[in-house]
């Protein structure tokens, strides 16, 4: 096999990889807003609401696992930005989450918990592009 | 850790990418190798060797 047939195939998997992943959390955030709106404006039903909210924690496990695979089908250099990216994500929500609750506790704040989570993922894309950019 | 990577692959008039494809990996990841930013790790550097027909000492070599 000639590598110049070969060129350019890891980064055609690794779009496709991330598509991929990309898919999965576009359907969780979608089964999300459906478990979280669906009561009040599309049906009046406790056991449509549980089958939506298990329906979301069902794709959210197929997310996981695809993450996982995801992180085990990228090249070692790739993996460890990703690594890195979610080491700082991870201490983000932890310190910050904790934070919150505390303040929340002591009556400082009563923000609203979805832009601490959309927080994190803005974390996580940032930590991703600093990461590629450092080892451009 | 230093390398010789870059003289190698000009040797053999491979481009990074060319390198990257027979080493299954992607073109940032080897010019990350040979700019000394990342240490890759012992299956890859067994797998450059191996392309190279060297040992991994006389690929890499501690600084």
């Amino acid at each position: 096999m000639h590598a110049q047939d070969q060129i350019g195939s890891y980064d055609r998997e690794s779009l496709r990889r991330t598509a991929g992943l990309a898919g999965w959390a576009i359907a969780w955030a979608g089964t999300l807003a459906l478990a979280r709106f669906g009561p009040a404006s599309l049906w009046d039903s406790e056991a449509v609401s549980w089958a939506a909210v298990a329906l979301n924690v069902a794709v959210g496990i197929g997310w996981i696992v695809a993450h996982v695979r995801f992180l085990r089908s990228i090249d070692e250099l790739h993996r460890k930005v990703v690594l890195d990216a979610l080491a700082v994500t991870f201490g983000v929500g932890w310190v910050g989450g904790l934070a919150y609750v505390v303040a929340e506790n002591a009556d400082l704040v009563s923000g609203d918990l979805q832009v601490f989570v959309a927080l994190l993922g803005g974390v996580y894309v940032v930590a991703v592009a600093g990461g590629l950019l450092r080892y451009r | 850790m230093r390398n010789r990577l870059k003289d190698l692959r000009a040797q053999r008039g491979w481009t990074q990418a060319d390198l990257a494809a027979r080493a299954g990996v992607s073109r940032q990841t080897i010019n990350s190798i040979e700019k000394g930013k990342f240490d890759p790790s012992l299956p890859l550097a067994f797998r450059l060797a191996r392309l190279f027909d060297l040992a991994i000492e006389e690929i890499f070599e501690d600084d």
